[in-house]
């Protein structure tokens, strides 16, 4: 059936899949034609006319542009006449009319198609005399996007992005004809989580980044492809660096995952990586003082502590490595003889759905399902790449079931979406699941990809259990679990046991533990159990906490080691949410002492003669994999081969063991907003503000019945007072507040019991610390 | 800020004779514009609400169409044709005439908010050119003399009901075909009169 | 030469108020409509479009059974009128919207019975506010009476019609961007392919888009059938059309005639000559889109074939005539600075070329022009309009950026010493 097309271009006979446009044909064959709207992930718009291409009619040559037109068997193609070289100089004139002459000082110099089109196609001499068009300078069109509209040459691929791809059309053209501009509503910026892939595309120099402006110096810029360890998505990312400073990331096209997008965050989020704040010597606690040591020093002290100890957890955070999963792994099963007790920096944790009647989905197969299903937190938030990915699945016809209250980011585009009637406050589902009005007819018999995961940390798992076993026994069901932080799926077939911050507060206290090692993690100050997690961790005599930053949680060691972060200083892999492993590679150097959490394990495993052979990277990577067929191991040698760039897809064993959450009431939904109060956001200057703000949401009706008369309001309980505001958010149903928990100190209140809110009219409201 | 209650309701009925909401957009700016007189970001943010999409594309549509005003005009638009056939019938001479009487410039209106100025392209009159409209009610047949004793009338007069046909016998001319009984309807406003709109009154 | 009257005989026979719906009615209006609906067969009223041979009275010309003939099946399928008439020169939709809005419905509603379809929108071009205004009075009328709604005229047929006003956008007349305009977006026109209205108009429904003097021919073809239609004009131009004649002519006006005399014959009688008795220097044949005729060319047929084979074409019928007194510059800059206006930006060398055309005029009309300025001009419009022939090539979506071109190649072609006339001569670059 899908025969392959023969085209003739140039003289010469060439072949493609069908149903392919001929610029994307002649592309897969080493025929570049030039092109600036045009854009392999957004629909064609043929307006740039800068692909113009001559083909063969019944009625004589004819020019057309390739990125509209779509390839026919034994279609005839000139790229190279005369009348296209015309046309394309022709195009490229008009577009300079118009364009400053701002390469010198312009961060997309270098790298700008239109300038080397100039170079290679363009006239010399400008024939335009006349005035060209003004615009003010730069303009901010958002707190890290600027705009500069004199180098606009209105390909329209920005407002194409927000439009079709992330669903927020905040930005778009103004005016007609000459006088057309791209530009936002005043007062409404182009506040859009995906805001950076609009500069990425960009084909000039028209939107910036308030973090590369006048950054770039492309003639030393350094890069390597890595993977973005911001959460579970993995997309694959391209690291800049220049004199050994990241300056930039970019979306790599991978077809399985990120298809070229990323989120702000995991784009914007590396600043913090040069912050005076990092890191960048051993700290050891002397008379409640942090002081300035040696990594041998604590290597000489943990050692004899060790000895003396065996009751020894781990707390870890999910911005490592499968490697140093390993280490810490192969480290705790030579300490002690008992189960290794390692406790995930996440409190929605639960042991998902991986037993073996269950088919799990890849990404992917969301394009192939009839149906898709979602209940899980909220994507747009917590799993930002994954969400475009669902929308692109709508977009090409699939059905969309959302079972709320999270996930109102769907409500647009859900088929259906079920809250209040179906689902309680609680986030419990009732019994009449078949019974759904009108949903059957989607659901049964039909190929299902189900998106599953906690909604909330409050949700009982069984609650969840009875969505899919009713998917399971309707449909041909597919699970994508969804967690949400980092390299949790890592972690899950790294480490022989796995618990979550539930867990760790009710278990972990001085009683059981004598030694705690805490890994990148901050559970003070982004868990809901933080006030127990605070209370247990100050009564244990040693904790040793390996960490970037100085933070609520870090500072209750008695050591911290300064480590290297995934992003760019680092070597290693990441498994992501369909348990694709791909590279994590360094490019700069770490600060100071700064170490990578590996080495500093193995490091103490050598001081300590544990003789465990993790000494280098290269056997961690090896044992990481063990089991697995040899093809498909994700180790370094076959991760870089070229055809395993986007990683390899494996079946692993997991294990997790978390206690069985039987949902605990809660008049609030809590979960986590995308920029949190995280200390990596906070040191990234040109983010830290998205993520300061605290406030609630609920609808407008919710919002009356407390009669507040203000959208300044004072959530308090006992001695916790938070000033918040109230935003008006009415895709939330009747009753439902939520509360982000990953803003500060929101996640301080006992959610369990009420919280009173009032109207906020003292300025000088308590803060807790 | 915000639209009326009365105005709203107008909006929804207007939206109801559509099979999408969107196709509402171009009529709910009209009615916008009859109520400001142009398209003000507050009617903007009333509308993108009621049919369902974001400010900013609201605003990109509306820009996109020169009748969409984005400043406040005055009681009266006084559009005059500077195109072909017009061009060739000495617009000019009546494009100079608006021109001195209001003291504007292409796209102005004068501080009292009584005439707004604009050459526009061609208004369909080309018989009768050259041709101006007020508030949209075309006159033809114009003469500078006529042009200007026009433009006195509507200062001297301040009709609040503009109607073609009265103008037409006052200081038109030729016309581009015969226009069949007098019709007393005309518009209230410088936008279009037209039922739906409600922007239409009967000269009394 | 005589008009022949078929679209304008009910308003001639009743000036003071053909608008009106008894006035329509006693010319036997809305007769034909309703012995179709209620005793002939859609496949029928199709036959008699196909016999008549009528093309197109929006400017292409294309055959309009055939159109009909295209119309994708589909639940939903819409019909849409334009009304957005803006064509400088051009005012005949105007007149029949204003003098005789009924037999536009009447024509909807035998359309639509055709095509088997529910909804029709009038898109009227916002500055024609009385005509909407008779328009709106008119459908408003015809559903009092029963001819629109549910059940028309008893039959199990419903019909809806919605009067849909523009908003000052040239563009929108073009179908598919008026197709935009309706759905309430900017009016940029589609591309075609894959945005055909038959197959993918209206939201994304077949959808069929035809002129307001098409779709009022459609009640006299199918009340004195597509043969007798046929018989009329010449062969490949059939029928009546109403031609707008402006410029420098003594009667200037809507006429209705049958296709095939001259030019000349035309702006003789019917236009008594042109004004002042003087010479024809150049005319528009078909709208300010289309390249002029020299005033020796007035032999030329008014035939949709005659004036393209003259590399004009006959467009939206509107005939412009310019005497020999005319600043053929001015009336060029004219031209090109109304599409200038008129572009609604989306391609590169329509937005850019355009206004770059403009200013280039600009300078040359008013003695700032440069002798490099007329190679310039034409390269300029080469890079719209490759090889500047005709029908044009274009670098861009829509016609409307190739039309600019025509104004200068008619000025170049012949009258380029006028050009050069106006050009300092000691400014050599
Ligand atoms: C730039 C441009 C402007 C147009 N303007 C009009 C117009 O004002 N009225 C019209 O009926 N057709 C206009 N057309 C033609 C329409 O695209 C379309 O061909 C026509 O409405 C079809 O109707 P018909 O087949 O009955 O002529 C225009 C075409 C272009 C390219
Ligand atoms: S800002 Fe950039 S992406 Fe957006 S339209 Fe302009 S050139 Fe294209
Ligand atoms: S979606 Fe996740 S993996 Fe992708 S860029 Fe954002 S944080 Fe990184
Ligand atoms: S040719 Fe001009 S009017 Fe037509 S689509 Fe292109 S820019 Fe728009
Ligand atoms: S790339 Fe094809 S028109 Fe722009
Ligand atoms: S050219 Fe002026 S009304 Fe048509």
């Amino acid at each position: 059936m899908n025969e392959n097309v023969k085209i003739n271009v140039n003289g010469t006979e060439i072949q493609s899949a069908p149903n392919k446009l001929l610029i994307e044909a002649c592309e897969d064959s080493g025929i570049h034609i030039p092109r600036f709207c045009w854009h392999k992930r957004l629909d064609p718009v043929g307006m740039c006319r800068m692909c113009l291409v001559e083909i063969e009619t019944p009625r004589g040559k004819m020019l057309v542009p390739s990125c509209t037109t779509n390839i026919t068997d034994d279609m005839v193609v000139d790229t190279e006449s005369d009348v296209v070289k015309k046309a394309q100089e022709g195009v490229l004139e008009f577009l300079l009319i118009n364009h400053p002459l701002d390469c010198p000082v312009c961060d997309k110099a270098g790298e700008c198609p239109l300038q080397d089109q100039t170079m290679s196609y363009g006239p010399g001499e400008s024939r335009f005399v006349e005035e060209k068009r003004h615009f003010e300078k730069p303009i901010p069109i958002s707190e890290i996007i600027l705009l500069d509209r004199e180098r606009c040459i209105l390909c329209a691929r920005c407002t194409r992005f927000s439009d079709e791809i992330s669903g927020d059309p905040l930005i778009e053209f103004i005016q007609r004809g000459n006088k057309t501009e791209v530009n936002t509503f005043p007062n409404e910026p182009f506040k859009s989580y995906f805001s950076g892939n609009t500069v990425q595309i960009c084909p000039v120099g028209a939107l910036t980044s308030t973090s590369y402006r006048f950054k770039a110096r492309p003639w030393d810029l350094k890069s390597v492809r890595s993977t973005c360890s911001g959460c579970p998505v993995g997309c694959s990312i391209e690291l800049n660096s220049s004199q050994n400073k990241m300056l930039r990331i970019l979306g790599v096209d991978n077809d399985n995952v990120n298809q070229g997008w990323m989120c702000d965050k995991g784009r914007y989020n590396f600043e913090y990586l040069n912050s005076d704040l990092r890191l960048t010597s051993p700290l050891k606690k002397i008379n409640g003082e942090f002081q300035k040591t040696t990594i041998k020093d604590i290597y000489s002290d943990l050692d004899e502590i060790l000895k003396n100890n065996n009751n020894v957890k781990f707390l870890l955070g999910t911005n490592i490595t499968n490697e140093e999963y390993v280490s810490f792994n192969e480290f705790a099963k030579k300490l002690t003889d008992e189960e290794p007790s390692f406790y995930i920096n996440d409190d929605l944790l639960y042991e998902g759905f991986f037993e073996d009647d269950i088919q799990l989905a890849k990404i992917n197969d969301l394009n192939e399902a009839d149906t898709v299903v979602v209940w899980s937190e909220d994507l747009k938030e917590n799993l930002p790449v994954l969400y475009l990915r669902v929308r692109q699945a709508v977009k090409n016809g699939a059905k969309l079931i959302v079972f709320g209250h999270s996930n109102s980011t769907l409500l647009d585009i859900a088929d259906y979406f079920y809250t209040d009637d179906v689902i309680s406050k609680n986030f419990e589902i009732g019994d009449s699941l078949p019974m759904l009005e009108g949903v059957e007819k989607f659901i049964n018999d039909k190929n299902v990809t189900a998106i599953i995961g906690k909604s909330t940390p409050f949700q009982a798992d069984e609650s969840i259990k009875k969505l899919v076993s009713y998917l399971q026994k309707y449909s041909n069901l597919k699970i994508l679990n969804a967690f949400s932080t980092g390299n949790v799926y890592g972690a899950f077939h790294t480490l022989s046991s796995i618990k979550n911050l539930s867990d760790f507060s009710e278990e972990v206290n001085s009683d059981n533990t004598d030694v705690l090692f805490v890994v990148g993690a901050d559970p003070i100050g982004k868990s809901i159990y933080s006030n127990q997690i605070k209370k247990n961790i100050k009564d244990i005599d040693n904790v040793v906490c390996l960490d970037l930053f100085i933070h609520e949680t870090s500072e209750l060691g008695n050591y911290i080691i300064p480590t290297s972060s995934t992003l760019g200083e680092k070597e290693g892999t990441f498994t992501n949410i369909e348990f694709r492993t791909s590279r994590i590679d360094k490019l700069v150097p770490s600060p100071g002492q700064a170490l990578s959490d590996w080495e500093f394990i193995s490091g103490l495993s050598n001081f300590m003669k544990l003789d465990n052979n993790i000494d280098s990277l290269e056997e961690l990577n090896i044992k990481a994999y063990e089991g697995l067929a040899q093809q498909t191991k994700p180790i370094f040698d076959n991760l870089d081969k070229p055809s395993n760039l986007d990683g390899i897809l494996n079946n692993f064993e997991v294990n997790i063991s978390t206690s069985e959450n039987s949902g605990t009431n809660c008049d609030y939904f809590v979960g986590k907003k995308l920029y949190g109060d995280n200390v990596t956001i906070r040191y990234s200057h040109s983010i830290s503000l998205l993520g300061a703000k605290q406030f609630i949401e609920a609808n407008n009706s919710t919002i009356s019945k407390l009669n507040l008369n203000s959208t300044k309001c004072l959530l308090s309980q006992d001695e916790v007072e938070v000033p918040v505001d109230f935003i008006e958010n009415e895709k939330l149903s009747d009753g439902i507040i939520f509360i982000p928990i990953n803003r500060r100190n929101l996640n301080k209140f006992d959610f369990s019991k009420k919280i009173s809110i009032t109207p906020n009219h003292s300025k000088a409201a308590l803060n807790v610390n | 800020m915000s639209w009326e209650d009365s105005l709203l309701k107008q909006a929804r009925e207007i939206i109801d004779m559509y099979p999408q909401k969107r196709s509402a957009v171009g009529p709910l700016l009209h009615l916008a514009q009859s109520k400001d007189g142009y398209i003000s970001d507050d009617s903007i943010s009333v509308i993108s609400k009621l049919v369902g999409i974001t400010e900013v594309q609201l605003k990109s549509v509306s820009t996109f169409y020169s009748m969409y005003k984005q400043e406040p005009t005055g009681k009266y638009l006084l559009s005059v044709c500077k195109s072909i056939s017009c061009e060739i019938n000495k617009s000019d001479e009546i494009i100079d005439v608006v021109k001195d009487f209001t003291g504007l410039n292409n796209n102005e209106t004068d501080k009292n908010g009584l005439f707004t100025f604009e050459a526009v392209e061609c208004i369909g009159a080309c018989g009768g050119a050259p041709a101006m409209q007020v508030n949209y009610e075309t006159v033809e047949g114009l003469s500078p003399n006529n042009t200007l004793k026009l433009c006195e009338w509507l200062k001297k007069e301040l009709p609040e009901v503009v109607v073609a046909e009265e103008m037409q016998e006052d200081f038109g001319g030729y016309k581009s075909f015969d226009w069949a009984i007098s019709d007393q309807s005309g518009t209230t406003g410088s936008v279009p009169g037209f039922q739906t709109l409600k922007t239409t009154k009967e000269r009394n | 030469m005589k008009e022949t009257l078929l679209l304008t005989k009910h308003m001639r026979s009743n000036p003071e108020d053909s608008h009106l719906i008894e006035v329509y009615e006693k010319s036997n209006g809305y007769k034909t409509a309703k012995k179709v609906l209620l005793q002939e067969s859609p496949e029928k009223v199709l036959e008699e479009i196909k016999d008549s041979n009528i093309r197109g009275r929006g400017g292409a010309g294309f055959p309009t059974g055939i159109k009909w003939g295209f119309l994708a099946e589909d639940e939903e399928r819409y019909l849409v009128i334009n009304a957005d008439e803006s064509e400088p020169g051009t005012f005949k939709d105007r007149i029949l919207l204003e003098r005789d809005p009924h037999q536009l419905i009447e024509g909807i509603i035998i359309t639509c019975f055709a095509a088997n379809i529910k909804n029709a929108f009038i898109y009227i071009r916002g500055e024609y506010a009385k005509p909407a205004r008779r328009v709106q009075n008119a459908v408003e009328q015809a559903y009092q009476k029963g001819y629109l709604g549910k059940k028309i005229f008893g039959s199990d047929i419903d019909l809806d019609v919605v009067v849909h006003l523009g908003a000052g956008a040239y563009i929108c007349g073009e179908e598919t961007a008026l197709l935009n305009s309706l759905e309430g977006r900017r009016g940029e026109p589609r591309l075609k392919p894959p945005y055909f209205p038959a197959v993918k108009g209206l939201y994304m429904k077949p959808t069929l888009v035809n002129n307001v003097e098409t779709i009022s021919s459609v009640p006299w073809i199918v009340e004195n059938t597509g043969k007798e239609y046929n018989k009329l004009g010449v062969e490949g131009s059939t029928g009546t059309r109403i031609f707008s004649l402006s410029g420098h002519i003594n009667t200037p006006g809507n006429y209705e005639i049958e296709m095939g005399s001259s030019f000349g014959e035309f702006v003789e009688t019917l236009g008594n000559g042109v004004r002042n008795g003087k010479d024809v220097k150049a005319y528009i044949p078909g709208g300010a889109s289309a390249p002029w005729f020299r005033g020796d060319q007035l032999d030329i047929k008014m035939t949709i074939d005659d004036v393209a084979n003259n590399n004009s074409m006959l467009g939206s019928g509107a005939v412009v005539i310019m005497d020999e007194e005319t600043n053929l510059v001015s009336a060029a800059k004219s031209i090109v600075s109304f599409f200038a206006h008129e572009s609604c930006g989306q391609c590169t060398p329509c937005r850019e070329g355009t206004t770059w055309l403009e200013m280039i005029l600009e300078r040359v009309a008013s003695g700032r022009g440069r002798t490099s300025d007329i190679d310039l001009l034409l390269d300029v419009c080469d890079n719209i309009s490759p090889g500047l022939s005709w029908p044009p090539k274009m670098t861009t979506i829509c016609p409307l950026g190739p039309s600019a071109v025509s104004p200068i190649t008619s000025l170049m072609n012949d009258f380029r010493d006028e050009v050069e006339s106006l050009i300092p001569t000691k400014i050599l670059l």
